[in-house]
């Protein structure tokens, strides 16, 4: 008997073209059906693409498959425009190929079986009818029932075709209805995630002369799974979306200072839509998957800067130690006295010369998108040799509802230059007043006070203060 | 629908693939085809269950789906293509003959995600005996339990010469661990040995289907074809509505295009089927369908590891590019704008009927609802909706040290009179502003149910050039004096409204209103300028 299968095998192996050219439609990845592409890129996760391509549309109603969109597409949002033609309907379908999927729907369809003989190796073939694939396929050969590839032989299923609606990729169709025949332009316009933006300052601050000069650059990625090919790239400062009402609007965040110091009322020299900043790209240009791309966009020489030393202090707080002041950088975004430009959001990296005129790395600070006209001040660290050590040095109670505290803060420079330090204290809630200090301060608001101390070179200095409050 | 006294997969019929059908093929195993006819007649006999007629039905003549979107999902959630949880009306009309006496009407082809208790089925008349729905699949598993006890072949190959021996075996255990078998030889237990060994058997057991399947067990006095018509509810299905609105060149109002999106996950399609969507809320208890048993056995191979389990390398190219965007502030440099796209043109438009006290959009024509597909019809198409665009912030008392972003609201009336009107199904929302030259995505926002005669808001993000900064600039025994500070970086005055949380408020600069029940104030901030707010609270207790 395997006599006879072994021959009725050499006769199948004969009949079959010895080389049969495998005939399909799906192009080789090298080759796009994009067509002109433009897109518009968001800062949270989002772009715009709009990808005009001529086609061959037929009077009456015909189904266009549009390939090699971003394979993040959201198909909700695709929108299809051209000239004579009106919408059906969309479809995404996402019934992918897969083992599984085909053996799935295989179930009731014919299958061929080649079974390699483990010893010989000679190949039987047999038709196969798959009756159910839940945790395992069943087979009916024959008369017979039996599971495949349950006694670990090996067993090749071929299938005659792939069956109907299991796709490659997930599928953008459309099915539009035309007035007349012909070929021409027509534009698809979907989001997707996977793209997005922002910037990059370099700053490179020189103290001595209180200028800092600045490059912006663009960092542009591409994670969407697709490139774009040829396309002409439009940036957007800004975000859109992720609203969710007014609950979150006005949040409670840290009370300490933010970058902005004061928001900027100044329209920058540049292409504005509504809200939103738009920096062009210069050419086209082609955006490959998993790519990072850098273009300059801002560069100003000799801008006003200055290192400020902050120090915050929590009410009725007492250090141990010293503790480090921040270092801040500020500088502002006004034409006048300032970058003259909008900042889109991103990170300012900060470098300062060395002795040998190297640049080297000082520190560095995310930015939030920045009017122009702002007052900024950029916290890159806490200074090694400017520190401060608050104390309480007396607590009382003067009457059942005042409390009189005395603070004492003694500022320390191991520096060879005299600097100033901005000291705040916070916590000044209710009607707290300053009964007593060693030096003038300036009520910034209710809640704080501030003192801009002078410390010497190689030197100390010391603050008292005095607060008559309720608590 | 094909009458059938035998289990569907050896039906007698003209089907090419049935080995019965193929005149003169020699069984495998070389058996003479005599013999098989006696082992089938036998069987026939054997079998009680077969007592019955089984009719199965493969497909429905014509399908009506009506969508129902997930009850528990917000407005402002997309639905999850990978598990939709609303639900569809699944109704379907088959011609069925019948032939005299009891029999066993299998409706294949139903939706997987079918909740049986769900399911009406009329045009039998008073027939109907009973109706199952069988979840106890076909699988290797399920083969072996309910062959216990039954004779099946035990086929063994040799590794080294590679002959196949066969030999007769009864089941002696279930499917549950390993499998006990009686031979010739005495008690053995299956893929205990060590050689390529595998059960082949006879006949698939009656009960036992590929996919769960709807039954109705019913009675007819005489041949009978009726035209029968099943409904039942399916989970796996869900939509909302997806609004495209176009700023028109006055900035006034916008012309609003919007899409059914209709999705299913269930691995059924319903070619041409007539297609509504219900938008409103219905309750619905929360009834569970066992899920459908389909015991694989220990050896679970194909599919098995494949080369497209490799997993995809995460590698990136930097490139730097030298060129500079703008240069020189030379912007207008820029590559000429494609045309913008004008709103999309529908071709065919879902309608919107009253159904109590939901709405119902019906897409004219039958679509095709595919498997594991999402599909948008258009549904409604209005050109210029007035709105107005406004900031908006809600100003708690917290002192910040940097200011905040306003956020961008779009407020429209849906009245007829502002060019709107209908009922809005919640959805998403994006607005394109082409008055640029280019069409750029200006807004994205949700919007939740809203009926005609109700203000409906959308937010669409944050604005980065519109700010506000509250001081506390006083604290004292009566009040708490702050101090509101708005900028406008835009050359253009903005429409400002901020409402003020936190109390009482008294002693305001500027005149207040009043909305959802907190103090208001709305003010125009001059281009490239800002406006002041000063106002008191009462101290915290």
């Amino acid at each position: 008997m395997r006599l006879v299968f072994i021959a009725s095998a050499a006769a199948i192996a004969l009949a079959a073209p010895a080389a049969a050219q495998i005939e399909t439609e799906i192009p080789p990845p090298s080759e796009t059906a994009q067509g002109e592409v433009s897109v518009t890129i968001y800062n949270n996760d989002l772009a715009l693409v709009q990808d005009t391509r001529r086609l061959d549309v037929s009077a009456g109603r015909s189904r266009q498959e549009f390939p090699d969109v971003s394979a993040q597409i959201r198909p909700e949002t695709v929108t299809l425009t051209g000239d004579g033609i009106g919408i059906v309907e969309q479809n995404f379908d996402f019934d992918l190929l897969s083992p599984q999927a085909l053996m799935q729907k295989a179930v009731g369809e014919t299958v061929t079986l080649v079974r390699t003989n483990p010893a010989t190796g000679a190949q039987t073939r047999e038709r196969a009818r798959v009756l159910a694939a839940n945790g395992g396929v069943v087979l009916q050969i024959g008369e017979r029932i039996e599971v495949l590839r349950d006694d670990g032989l090996p067993v090749r299923v071929i299938f005659d075709r792939v069956p109907a609606g299991l796709r490659a990729r997930p599928t953008l169709s459309v099915t539009v209805e035309s007035q007349r025949g012909g070929r021409r332009p027509l534009t698809l316009t979907y989001l997707t995630p996977g793209l997005g933006w922002s910037a990059d300052y370099v700053a490179l601050f020189d103290e001595a002369n209180g200028r800092m000069d600045v490059q912006g650059w663009v960092t542009l990625t591409n994670n969407s799974g697709t490139p774009y090919n040829n396309a002409e790239v439009l940036l957007v400062a800004g975000s859109v979306g992720g609203d969710r009402g007014g609950a979150r609007s006005y949040g409670a965040r840290r009370a300490a200072p933010g970058v902005i110091r004061e928001a900027g009322t100044e329209s920058a020299d540049r292409e504005r839509l509504g809200d939103y900043y738009l920096y062009p790209l210069p050419e086209r240009t082609t955006i490959a998957n998993r790519q990072t791309k850098q273009v300059s966009f801002l560069s100003v020489a000799g801008a006003p800067a200055r290192r400020a030393y902050e120090y915050r202090n929590a009410w009725l707080h007492s250090a141990d130690d010293p503790e480090s002041v921040d270092t801040v950088l500020r500088f502002s975004s006004s034409r006048d006295q300032g970058l003259g430009d909008a900042l889109p959001a991103g990170t300012v990296r900060v470098y300062q010369r060395d002795a040998r005129g190297n640049p080297q790395f000082v520190g560095e600070s995310p930015i939030d998108h920045t009017p122009m006209g702002s007052d900024i001040g950029l916290t890159t660290g806490q200074a090694f040799d400017v520190k401060v050590q608050p104390t309480v040095e007396r607590r009382e109670r003067v009457s059942s509802g005042r409390w009189r505290t005395t603070m004492r803060y003694v500022l320390t420079n191991a520096s060879g230059e005299p600097v100033t330090v901005d000291l705040v204290q916070g916590g000044l809630w209710g009607d707290t007043r300053i009964v007593e200090q060693s030096q003038p301060s300036e009520r910034r608001s209710a809640d704080e006070a501030v003192w801009h101390v002078a410390v010497p070179a190689n030197g100390e200095a010391s603050l008292t203060a005095t607060f008559d409050t309720r608590f | 629908m094909r009458p059938s006294r035998l289990p569907r997969h050896c039906r007698a019929s003209g089907d090419p693939a049935s080995p019965l059908a193929r005149a003169g093929s020699p069984g495998r195993h070389g058996r003479p085809r005599g013999a098989i006819w006696l082992a089938l007649a036998l069987l026939v006999v054997a079998a009680p269950s077969l007592a019955r007629t089984i009719v199965a039905s493969a497909a429905p003549d014509r399908v009506a789906v009506t969508i129902y979107r997930d009850p528990n999902r917000p407005a402002d959630r997309a639905p999850n293509l990978s598990f939709l949880s609303g639900y569809a009306l699944v109704s379907e009309t088959r011609r069925i003959t019948l032939p005299a006496g009891e029999s066993e009407i299998r409706f294949e082809g139903v939706a997987e995600g079918i909740l049986p208790q769900s399911a009406i089925i009329s045009g039998l008349g008073d027939g109907v005996i009973e109706r199952n729905r069988d979840a106890y699949l076909l699988s290797p598993g399920t083969l072996i339990e309910r062959s216990l006890g039954h004779r099946v072949h035990l086929r063994r190959t040799m590794a080294a010469t590679g002959e196949v021996r066969e030999e007769e075996a009864v089941i002696r255990s279930g499917a549950d661990g390993a499998l006990v078998l009686q031979t010739a030889a005495g008690i053995e237990a299956l893929r205990c040995s060590g050689l390529n060994e595998t059960i082949v058997y006879d006949e698939v057991p009656p009960g036992l289907s590929a996919r769960p399947t709807l039954s109705v067990r019913a009675r007819a006095d005489a041949p009978l074809t009726a035209t029968v018509t099943l409904s039942y509810l399916a989970s796996g299905f869900d939509w909302r509505a997806d609004y495209v609105a176009h700023v028109s060149e006055d900035g006034e109002a916008v012309d609003l295009f919007a899409w059914l999106t209709l999705a299913n996950t269930d691995t059924t399609s319903f070619p041409d089927a007539d297609t509504q969507a219900v938008a409103g809320r219905l309750n619905r208890a929360d009834r569970r369908v066992p899920p459908a048993e389909a015991r694989p056995i220990n050896l679970d191979c194909w599919p098995a590891d494949t080369t497209s389990d490799l997993p995809e390398e995460q590698r990136q190219d930097i490139v730097v590019t030298g060129s500079r965007i703008a240069a020189e502030r030379a912007y207008a440099m820029a590559p000429p704008p494609p045309p913008p796209p004008a709103a999309p043109d529908a071709a065919m438009v879902a309608t919107q009927e009253e159904l109590g006290d939901v709405k119902l959009y019906r897409i004219p024509e039958p679509v095709t609802i595919a498997a594991n597909s999402q599909k948008q019809v258009a549904f409604l198409a209005r050109p210029r909706v007035a709105v107005r665009f406004v900031y908006r912030q809600t100003v708690a008392p917290v002192a910040r040290g940097a200011p905040a972003p306003a956020r961008r609201v779009m407020v429209a009336r849906n009245r007829t009179a502002d060019g709107l009107g209908v009922p809005l199904p919640a959805g998403s929302l994006v607005l394109f502003d082409g008055r640029g030259g280019r069409p750029i995505l200006v807004g994205a926002g949700t919007i939740d149910d809203h009926a005609v005669g109700e203000d409906v808001e959308i937010g669409l993000g944050a604005a980065t050039g519109v700010t506000s900064m509250l001081r506390v600039v006083g604290a004292g025994k009566r009040d708490r004096d702050f101090e509101l500070v708005v900028t406008n970086d835009r050359p253009v005055p903005v429409h400002f409204e901020a409402s003020l949380a936190g109390g009482e408020v008294r002693g305001a600069s500027a005149r207040l209103s009043r909305r959802d029940g907190m103090p208001l104030w709305t003010v125009t901030i001059p281009a490239n300028g800002r406006a002041t707010l000063t106002y008191s609270l009462p101290p915290l207790s």
